[in-house]
């Protein structure tokens, strides 16, 4: 059942209602594609105002009101984040944080979903109803107690200080045993047969066949880890240990709010999530069903 | 599937059918036990973070709430001290309060816009792929740039939506100085935010769903609405299940903006119950205990809130 190109989602796939008359079907097309574009306008203008914002200058910040499109666009704001604030180590801070995070968690969690899904072991189901349950506990909840251990290891303000505690999540394992017991058995079956060990099952099978489902838990983890805040904000105190959302953030003081400055961060961090997300939207249109929906 | 994995066990058994019944017995035990050692090594790494960051936490932040310091002070022993302050304290039930209201306003708003938008998407044969992509954009948007990009929304002087009422004749409204409106401005950047992720797995479930059954559905003369209520949400049942315990899971948690947008005011009407753990546990004070009660409470709100609606939805 794992298809990786899902055709159809570009189909219709009721057809459209056929009352004699050609008029009343594209009346009903038309209204779809207005209520379509209307909510994409709402989705992006906010981003077009950002993007605007951060191509003004610092003077015709303040013209009221204000222009929805810069007179003269300039690169200022660009160049002020880079010159007078260490953009590129948060950039690196959170692509070594958030792509540690996903690689482990992809080879960690694929592991324990094809022994959730194909293996038979006492104790899988009391371990199984665990994870379930545990998928219920907030990460905000533990901030204290993470905190001490991170900190009673040494580890803060370091990069395994701010890798570790997402490495934790069980959301992983879940989608994985999803995606693994999906998959026809006769193939493990046939390799087993073969002399094919466990680890040779899983490594040679396995992984090859759930890529779809690697592409799905590695997008999400990856944008879990790039837009999350509040434990590198308490875990990363020192500026160069800063990762983009934090570093985004104490660009603003409490006094002064340098709206260009702040837009083109916006702008630059966001950049990468886009990226990625575009090259990857089909897998994970596909993906984010097959491992939520079945129980 | 794992019944064909046990004829694969019988296969190997039956190979050797010239044991005796004692060595049988043993070369089944070895073979049980070779492969249970197996599944534990699968699951060994996976369950080293899940016992260091997960299991381990739970205990000591269990441990925690009787004690208070330990973060920057010595840590001390108070008995049931910070679990009676925080059933006494104002802003507790203040935080507690809020959380609740924006996710009754949060949860079903974001439903109602996503599944509607899913189904018209479902409708569009061209374009639907950029349509996906747009609406997927909020939801790839930091928090920290979410939260400015809603300052440009809400900005009470050159925000959007106060220049379109200025425009449009009426009053300026103040969407976050407001302790009225602050919550509900929060509440409107939450939902923009989490709309295309919804929609994105609402329509993917949608896109799943066989098609024969609304075929015969429009013989057999059902209408759209008839279908969509006695087709598509009895089909969806899975689908809206876990999108509703996640939702909720995920909202009682409701921090980020706040701490970015409003920072829990004004007069805390925006005060949430992990904004209140963050600032007595690191912005102002050492109350380290108090924290952790506090959060334990919420660790057991959300617990109670899911395990209702499970039962609830799987039932019926």
């Amino acid at each position: 059942m794992v298809e990786t190109h899902f055709p159809e989602l570009d189909a219709t796939v009721p057809p459209p209602p056929r009352r004699g008359i050609l008029s009343t079907a594209s009346l009903y097309k038309l209204a779809i594609y207005i209520i379509l574009i209307v909510a994409a306008f709402i989705a992006m203008v906010p981003f077009g105002y950002v993007v605007s914002t951060s191509l003004k200058s610092t003077m015709s910040l303040f013209a009221y009101p204000p222009d929805w499109l810069p007179d003269e666009p300039t690169l200022d704001n660009y160049r002020n984040l880079i010159d007078r604030y260490p953009f590129w180590r948060w950039l690196m801070n959170s692509a070594i944080v958030a792509g540690s995070v996903t690689l482990i968690k992809l080879v960690v969690d694929s592991m324990a979903g094809y022994a959730f899904a194909k293996m038979r072991f006492p104790g899988k189901e009391p371990l199984f109803l665990l994870v379930l349950i545990s998928l219920m506990v907030p990460f905000a909840a533990l901030l204290i107690p993470t905190f001490i251990i991170v900190r009673e290891l040494g580890l803060l303000n370091t990069y395994w200080g701010l890798i570790l505690p997402g490495l934790a999540s069980p959301i992983g394992i879940f989608m994985m045993r999803q995606f693994i017991e999906s998959l026809p058995s006769d193939l493990e079956n046939a390799a087993r047969l073969d002399g094919c060990s466990e680890f040779q099952i899983y490594r040679r099978v396995i992984l090859p066949l759930i890529k779809p489902g690697l592409v799905v838990l590695g997008v999400f983890t990856f944008m879990t880890q790039w837009t999350s805040y509040l434990w590198p904000l308490v875990a990363a105190t020192k500026p160069q240990m800063a990762t983009l959302t934090v570093g985004a953030r104490s660009l603003t003081s409490d006094f002064t709010q340098d709206w260009g400055l702040n837009s083109a961060a916006a702008v630059l961090s966001m950049l990468p999530m886009i990226l990625v997300f575009i090259f990857l939207q089909r897998y994970f249109i596909a993906g984010s069903i097959a491992g939520a929906l079945k129980e | 599937m794992s019944d064909i994995t046990l004829t694969s066990t019988e296969i190997g058994a039956a190979g050797q059918l010239s044991l005796s019944p004692e060595e049988h017995k043993r070369e089944q035990r070895r073979y049980l036990l070779r492969r249970t050692a197996t599944a534990y090594l699968f699951l060994v790494p996976a369950a080293v973070f899940f016992i260091a960051f997960l299991v381990i936490p739970i205990g000591f932040l269990f441990f925690y709430t009787f004690h208070n310091g330990g973060i920057i002070s010595p840590r001390v022993y108070v008995g049931l001290d910070n679990w009676r302050n925080v059933f006494r304290d104002d802003l507790v039930i203040t935080s507690i309060k809020n959380t609740l209201v924006y996710c009754l306003m949060a949860i079903p708003s974001v439903f109602v816009i996503s599944m509607f938008l899913a189904l018209v998407l479902q409708q569009a044969t061209r374009g639907g792929s950029v349509f996906r992509s747009v609406f997927y954009l909020p939801t790839l948007t930091p928090y920290v740039v979410a939260a400015l990009i809603w300052q440009f929304v809400v900005h009470r002087d050159f925000g959007i939506l106060n220049m379109t009422l200025v425009k449009l004749g009426r009053d300026p409204v103040n969407w976050i100085g407001d302790p009225d409106m602050a919550l509900k401005s929060i509440t409107m950047l939450e939902v923009w935010r989490g709309v295309g992720f919804w929609t994105l797995l609402f329509l993917a479930a949608l896109i799943g769903l066989p098609k024969e059954l609304y075929q015969a559905a429009a013989i057999d003369g059902a209408n759209a609405w008839q279908r969509f209520r006695h087709l598509t949400i009895p089909l969806l049942r899975p689908t809206i299940f876990f999108a509703v315990v996640m939702a909720t899971i995920w909202n009682l948690q409701l921090f980020d903006s706040v701490s970015i947008m409003t920072n829990g005011g004004p007069q805390n009407s925006t005060a949430t119950v992990v904004w209140y753990i963050q600032q007595t546990t690191f912005a102002y004070t050492d109350k380290v205990g108090f924290g952790a009660a506090l959060s334990f409470t919420l660790l057991m709100l959300i617990l109670v809130l899911a395990l209702i609606e499970i039962r609830l939805l799987r039932k019926r």
